[in-house]
């Protein structure tokens, strides 16, 4: 599987520095942000393909991180990190379409996985995606033609 | 107050005296009558906790060491508190009850504080120096590995060993059981969603403190001792090695975290981890259920070269599900063996005949969609297997008895079947990863008719995939996938997802069976279903797509197949989930200190060894004191001379040989005078026990048959109390204390006593009842009859009974006003009703003549308004 963009989004220093050490040793590109404002901020800047948010977090908390990731970029997966567990706020989370929900600490490996699949999933999406607008632009061209 | 405080002004009017000695007297009593309510207060505290711990025991509700501890301390605060306002009572009369009292509390706490030590302080040992003798300090897994690669010279990775002295240095210099000890304890481990927190908070506490010093330095010490034997840049993989769960039955399958292809820059971190996964919410789970005590698991962990192999997997000596099975089952994948253990992809079985020669009978080769393989750096890569090295057998013959002779020599060594984790590295070599004992079922065989279940039949769902955990069970379907469905699962579904990872080992006790897509009976999850006796189908194709959430369906593990609805026949062979408790730490912790709580010694109030020093336990303080507090509070008014006048005969009718002290509010106005009417009683719990004992008049005693006369004569003469003249004055009336919420009756009616109390308010949760019913005239056996007879009626009102001997005590509690009302008037009735029914005990006819009348009785009692 070829390399992707993550975002890794904690408030914890310590815990950031640790899992971006590792997974980038797991070959992957790895961008970070303390909060969800600069989240959004990075987001913005650059590709995000993949995002792990905390989801308690002094500021914009988790869930609303990842309604406003929804509004800037619709395909991009979220995996959200949670060590309280309220039924409620995770169900709210999945409903707004994040990809899943991984105990903190994470398992590194099960981390990586799931990011792998989030990443295949977003590209599966795009390329369905990108099929339908070449579908769409085809009628629409063909349209043009007849019209003419 | 006031009231009360009338009713002293009265009596003293007539014999003068100080206004001042009245007030003192005044005050005095309701300082006594305040004691009283504490100690009642206390001893219904104490009971109820007993019952808890009763209930506990019957082994069929998990519970941890939070209970066990929680359980002893409040029972003793009780006790405390009930010796503390007995001595205010009786003025210090009985002041042996503190020795008796700090004698049992210390023998609990010895029994709560053991702990295995041990004197070797090593924090890391080279595995070459491990065997299986160290089990103390390496954790078991590390031991047997040690054991098989120095005594028995079976190729096994080098490594060493981060000792259980080292998890001990690594806790205390963090200061984390303390810390740990209070989560537990202030959380509701019932509730997945406060377990999961839990879990979290505790992780992360444990990854965020730092390694020791000294113990960082020796393990870089023994990763450069290793490397420089290898001659080679090494990894490591991090095994966890748990001391403590080695006893008998229990597998500890996948409940902690190992990390694979560790690089130095990690080893801490990773370390780390592996000790944080004590507190997975699969390992909490787990010991929940097994009861394991937390602070007996030390997390030891095995530090060994990665062998980056090409292919690898589990090997079961013998058939896991069939004892008399000895068939090899060697279960292969490519790459490492992480898919055979997790469960998350299929894999190759190959079955070997043990007997020479050798020879494979059965050889399934599945289609593989991945493998696991090391990253150059650090951590392991999961690929995607392409053209068609995914159908290939993942080893050839000649490996496969390799590998099965390897493991005939570990199990004769042994001499117990064992469970194998091997991987053959690049260079065609054979390496051994862990082996530990195996467990093995019976299979259950069924006499269900073949005609009935035959494969066409119309309820079959799907058929095929593996018995994973024999057995089979019914429930609703629950499509299990994402993380956050550990918190959704309800409680008794049939668990279905596509692999069988080990995350979903924390919902098995849930769950009525399990189905995966993936995944074969080596993996974890089968092994934990296994020890709970959890029916478990995997590697059934479609599963997820042919089932629907909420669907009742029947999983026949056994045969393969899923039904649609509830297959009754099938069900009705499959075992009950095993007890899980009994016999594990935890529960025999409790047994140990139950012994010194629950057992009641002192029966008779009127032995000479009703006394303090004669109390064992704790129950035997509270009931001593118990029956001391209501002498003391009768003597109170003797002593002062007034008592005849502050408690009432009651008046009904006629007078009737019950006495009567209000304590507070029982009468609705002052009485003058030595009786009090019936009509001037507004205690709820006393009117509603009186309702019962006069709703139906007694016939008189019944016919006794000669031989039943005959014990009753005898006993006459050989028990005093039943001797007139010689009876107590204590002894031969009926006092009730009242208020207007509370009564308490001390009875002997016939030949035998009864206390009955009772609290009854709009409070629901503070109301209770409790009924202790004791001796009667006819011999032990008839005695004995009567006591199993009347528990028997009490039982059927939802009424909580512990028989010892010959003495009962019912409880029931918490309900609201009407319901206590009604079981204080079939307590009534019974009170009437059963006198002298010992006679009759040896009569069976008589005795249905008499079962049936007072069934009916209390059906009319009940049905009355």
């Amino acid at each position: 599987m070829e390399n992707f963009n993550v975002l890794l989004v904690d408030d914890e220093p310590e815990f950031l520095e640790t899992l971006v050490k590792r997974l980038k040793k797991r070959g992957l590109n790895i961008s970070t942000a303390k909060s969800g404002e600069e989240a959004l901020t990075v987001i913005m800047g650059k590709g995000i393909d993949v995002a792990v948010l905390d989801v308690r977090m002094p500021g914009i908390d988790g869930i609303q991180t990842l309604r406003e990731i929804k509004k800037l970029d619709p395909l991009m997966e979220v995996i959200m990190l949670t060590g309280h567990a309220s039924v409620e706020v995770a169900i709210e989370g999945m409903e707004l379409g994040a990809y899943d929900y991984l105990m903190k600490p994470a398992d590194i490996d099960e981390l990586f996985y799931k990011l792998q699949d989030a990443f295949k999933k977003r590209t599966i999406q795009q390329e369905k995606i990108g099929k339908l607008e070449d579908l769409v632009s085809y009628k629409s061209k063909t349209k043009g033609v007849i019209l003419k | 107050m006031c009231r009360l405080f009338n009713r002293f002004k009265k009596l003293f009017i007539k014999k003068p005296k100080l206004a001042a000695a009245v007030e003192e007297l005044r005050i005095a009593f309701k300082d006594r009558y305040h004691s009283f309510k504490l100690l009642l207060n206390a001893n219904n505290r104490a009971l109820e906790i007993m019952a808890n711990i009763e209930r506990a025991l019957q082994g069929k509700q998990p519970f941890g060491m939070t209970f066990v501890r929680s359980s002893c301390t409040a029972v003793s605060v009780n006790v405390f508190n009930m010796i503390k306002n007995i001595e205010k009572l009786a003025q210090g009369k009985y002041g042996k009850l503190n020795g008796r009292f700090n004698d049992i509390q210390q023998n609990i706490d010895r029994l709560l504080s053991q702990k295995k030590s041990t004197e070797d302080e090593r924090l890391i040992i080279p595995l070459d120096a491990v065997n299986k003798e160290m089990t103390d300090l390496v954790g078991s897994k590390m031991a047997n590995l040690g054991e098989i690669k120095n005594r028995l010279q079976i190729k096994v990775p080098g490594g060493f060993i981060i000792t259980a002295a080292a998890y001990e240095r690594f806790i205390r210099e963090n200061d984390l059981q303390a810390e740990i000890d209070r989560r537990f304890q202030s959380t509701d481990v019932d509730n997945m969603e406060k377990l999961y927190t839990l879990s979290s908070e505790i992780q992360q506490l444990i990854i965020r403190s730092g390694v020791p010093d000294d113990l960082a330095d020796d393990v870089m010490q023994a990763w450069k001792q290793l490397e420089s034997e290898t001659k080679d840049r090494i990894t490591l993989a991090l095994r966890s090695s748990a001391l403590g769960e080695d006893t008998q039955d229990s597998s500890f399958a996948g409940q902690y975290r190992s990390e694979l292809n560790v690089s130095i820059d990690s080893i801490f971190y990773a370390y780390k981890e592996v000790l944080a996964s004590k507190y997975s919410l699969q390992a909490i789970t787990y010991r929940l259920n097994r009861g394991f005590r937390d602070e007996d698991i030390s997390m030891c962990v095995g530090c060994m070269a990665m062998v980056d192999a090409v292919a690898g997997g589990v090997i079961y000596s013998r058939n896991p599900v069939d004892m008399r099975d000895d068939s090899i089952f060697i279960n292969s994948a490519w790459g490492l063996p992480k898919s055979v253990v997790d469960g998350s992809d299929a894999c190759d079985l190959f079955v070997v005949s043990r007997k020479a020669p050798m020879e494979i009978i059965r050889e399934d080769i599945k289609a593989k969609e991945r493998k696991f393989v090391c990253f150059p750096e650090e951590g392991v890569c999961r690929m995607e297997l392409t053209g068609d090295t995914g159908d290939l057998a993942s080893i050839d013959k000649k490996q496969a008895f390799d590998l099965a002779e390897i493991v005939v020599k570990i199990e004769q060594y042994y001499a117990i079947p064992q469970d194998i984790e091997w991987a053959i590295a690049q260079d065609g070599s054979v390496y051994i990863l862990q082996c530990r004992p195996l467990q093995q079922m019976e299979m259950e065989k069924k006499d269900i008719p073949e005609s009935e279940f035959n494969a066409d039949h119309e309820a079959v769902i799907t058929r095929g995939g593996i018995t994973a955990s024999p057995g089979a069970a019914c429930g609703t379907v629950y499509l299990a996938d994402k993380g956050i469905d550990v918190l959704r699962f309800p409680e008794g579904a049939v668990l279905v997802t596509r692999q069988a990872l080990p995350r979903w080992a924390s919902l098995l006790n849930r769950s009525a069976a399990v189905v995966t897509e993936q995944g074969g009976f080596a993996g974890h999850l089968a092994n934990v279903a296994r020890e709970f006796g959890v029916p478990a189908l995997f590697g059934v194709p479609g599963a997820v797509d042919r089932l629907s959430n909420g669907e009742l369906v029947t999983v026949d593990a056994d045969s393969l197949t899923i039904y649609k609805g509830k297959i009754e026949p099938l069900l009705v062979k499959s075992a009950t989930k095993k007890n899980l408790m009994e016999g594990s730490p935890v529960y025999e912790n409790l047994r140990q200190v139950s012994g010194l709580i629950v057992p009641l010694n002192l029966l008779d109030p009127d032995s000479s060894d009703f006394s303090p020093a004669n109390c064992k336990t704790f129950h035997d303080i509270t009931r001593f004191i118990h029956e001391k507090s209501v002498k003391e509070m009768f003597d109170f008014g003797k002593e002062h001379d007034f008592s005849e006048k502050s408690s009432k005969q009651l008046f009904y009718n006629v007078p009737m040989q019950w006495w009567i002290l209000n304590l507070d509010d029982g009468f609705k106005e002052e009485v003058d005078g030595k009786y009090v009417k019936l009509e001037n009683i507004v205690s709820i719990p006393m009117l509603a026990f009186w309702g019962g004992f006069t709703a139906i008049p007694w016939d008189g005693p019944p016919a006794i048959d000669g031989k039943g006369l005959i014990s009753v004569i005898f006993q006459s003469t050989t028990n005093r109390a039943l001797t007139p003249g010689v009876r107590s004055a204590y002894a031969d009336r009926n006092y009730f204390m009242i208020s207007k919420n509370y009564c308490s009756l001390s009875s002997r009616l016939g030949y035998h006593f009864s206390i009955l109390e009772a609290l009854v308010s709009e409070r629901s949760i503070e109301n209770y009842v409790s009924f202790q019913f004791k001796g009667g005239a006819a011999d032990y056996q008839r005695r004995l009859k009567r006591v199993h007879f009347i528990g028997d009626i009490l039982e059927k009102q939802d009424f909580r009974v512990e028989i010892k001997e010959d003495n009962l005590i019912a409880r029931v509690e918490g309900h609201e006003m009407d319901y206590m009302k009604k079981r204080l008037e079939i307590l009534g009735y019974l009170t009437l009703h059963t006198r002298q029914l010992d006679m009759i005990m040896a009569n069976n006819a008589t005795l249905n003549h008499y079962r049936s009348k007072i069934y009916k009785d209390i059906q009319n009692i009940l049905n009355s308004k």
